[in-house]
């Protein structure tokens, strides 16, 4: 395993933690009743305790991520830009809006953590208009930032309380430019995590930044040939208790999106087999293709219903194909992938300790049979050790 | 004056769209090239975030006809666009055809100029004399 001999580095999950030393893996489930610290300590305290506070590193997504809700002009540039820096910030996009019909839009009750504000080269302006502050008055947020045209910012903070303003994300030859979104996106979410009583206790055993495990995994994924037989293009699922996340190959998205870097991230907030079991289930019953899925495992709907390790392996098999579903022309999300080009298919997370490689690869075939009516066959990947995540915890660590 | 620019459906001429790049650059215009592969969709969308006044769209294998008859139905979707001049050029049909029939039908799909085998130059001074009529009127 990759991990440096004087390291400890750990995650804090939204139902395991994993403690990863030089010479062994642990993972334990969490107790909610307890602080995470609590819980940490009194399963792992005598390891915790042996690493000097600057030597252990951790990174959580058990406080689930900061959600934003995108206003922009179109779905080509503004609002696909600013969805592709949110993801690959950690933020889970809850909505997307297009400002010219954003009257027809329902009002989320939810609180959200960042509204963002996207439109239009610098030399554009006068495209948004009051129905903008109109719309944000009923809207529950905590932060606000734009990063649209520069003619409109002043006159939007005028009315706009807070307002932060950055630099256009679409540059005059609408290209996007992420670093100043992207950073601010990510600090807010590190402060996040460091804001959660929770998360915040843990600074009594590191001495480094926390840093959310996204983040880690896509540290990890140019270094990931280093570890595992992994031909280009991939995806990498980690299906998680709450969330599935979902790493992809650029060269699996025919996108006018140019950036320099090769992966791209995008989660799935409600499909996960602990948290969100009852979306997932929700998911696979309005998925005509599940039925039949669930005949093919040799069980019945009943199963939603019961609570055991049989059950748990077939909703996760079932995650799996309702995933690519999602990332398909199928159920097209926000993007679809060239599945039939894709070469190997990567799974990490408490998955791969229910599944074995037989499992996946019944159900992944079952997928390009059913929805893209092919043969073909990517190899599966199983990542049992948690080698990935130690690999980007490494390499982030090996920075700090 | 700008323009969007870009080459239609699953088409990669990619040479002429280098030229058309050239030439309105050359004549003025601020281009927004999309290059090749475009969709539809994608050239309102530049319209709308460039604020262009002219949309220009090329073809050169046929991908125009097809692509051609959503352009009313989309382009009524977007609620800043009534202004903007739409262009369209190249070999618009595949084998031959009669120019005149292929121009009534593309103004029925909604363009307002459309130069079929037309040279490049010739083409954009229509754009230019249609662009003064229009200051005008």
């Amino acid at each position: 395993m990759s991990t440096n001999n004087n390291k400890l580095l750990v995650d804090i999950g939204s139902t395991y933690f994993k403690v990863s030393t030089a010479d062994s893996i642990e993972q334990h489930f969490r107790d909610f009743n307890k602080r995470i610290l609590d819980d940490l300590m009194h399963k792992c305290g005598d390891i915790v305790q042996s690493y000097e506070p600057e030597n252990v590193h951790i990174c959580s997504s058990a406080n689930g991520g900061l959600s934003t809700l995108i206003i922009g002009l179109t779905h080509s540039y503004s609002l696909k830009y600013a969805t592709n820096i949110a993801y690959n910030s950690g933020i889970n996009v809850i909505d997307s809006i297009v400002f010219q019909d954003i009257e027809e839009y329902s009002i989320p009750s939810d609180l959200i953590d960042v509204v963002i504000i996207v439109g239009g080269i610098d030399s554009n302006g006068g495209v948004f208009d009051e129905r903008l502050t109109s719309y944000l008055d009923k809207l529950n947020y905590s932060n606000v930032v734009y990063v649209g045209n520069k003619n409109d910012a002043q006159e939007i903070a005028k009315t706009v309380e807070r307002l932060e303003i950055l630099p256009n994300i679409i540059d005059d030859r609408l290209h996007i430019v992420e670093t100043h979104l992207k950073d601010y996106l990510t600090n807010l979410y590190q402060q996040d995590i460091e804001g959660k009583e929770d998360i915040k206790d843990l600074y009594e055993v590191t001495g480094n930044q926390i840093y959310s495990t996204p983040f880690v995994v896509n540290k990890s994924l140019p270094l990931i040939h280093t570890s595992f037989s992994v031909t280009d293009p991939f995806i990498l699922l980690d299906i998680g208790g709450a969330t599935t996340d979902v790493h992809y190959s650029k060269d699996l998205v025919s996108d006018n999106i140019v950036t320099e870097q090769g992966h791209d991230r995008i989660v799935f907030k409600k499909l996960g087999v602990y948290k969100s079991r009852q979306s997932l289930i929700f998911t696979a019953e309005n998925n005509e293709y599940a039925y039949e899925l669930l005949m093919h495992l040799k069980v019945t709907e009943n199963i939603y219903n019961e609570h055991s390790e049989k059950a748990t392996k077939i909703l996760m098999q079932l995650a799996i194909f309702l995933v690519l579903c999602k990332m398909s022309h199928y159920r097209p999300a926000y993007v679809t992938l060239k599945l039939l080009a894709m070469n190997s298919i990567v799974f990490t997370g408490g998955i791969t300790k229910v599944l074995n490689t037989e499992d996946i690869e019944d159900v992944v075939a079952f997928f390009y049979r059913k929805i893209l009516n092919s043969d073909h066959k990517p190899v599966t990947v199983l990542d049992s050790d948690y080698d990935i995540w130690t690999l980007g915890a490494t390499e982030h660590a090996a920075c700090q | 004056m700008k323009v969007v620019t870009g080459v239609i459906g699953n088409d990669i001429h990619v040479v002429a769209n280098r030229l058309m790049d050239l030439s309105l650059t050359a004549r003025g215009y601020e281009v927004f090239n999309l290059g090749v592969n475009t969709y539809l969709e994608e050239f309102f969308d530049a319209a709308v975030e460039t604020g262009a006044e002219i949309l220009l769209i090329s073809s050169l294998n046929g991908e125009a006809e097809g692509w051609g008859r959503e352009v009313k139905l989309l382009k009524a979707k977007y609620k800043s666009l009534d202004g903007l001049t739409m262009m369209i050029g190249g070999n618009l049909t595949v084998g031959s055809g009669n120019a005149e029939d292929i121009v009534t039908r593309f103004k029925n799909y909604g363009f307002d100029l459309v130069c079929h085998q037309v040279d490049l130059n010739t083409g954009l001074d229509m754009l230019e004399e249609y662009m003064q009529e229009q200051k005008h009127s």
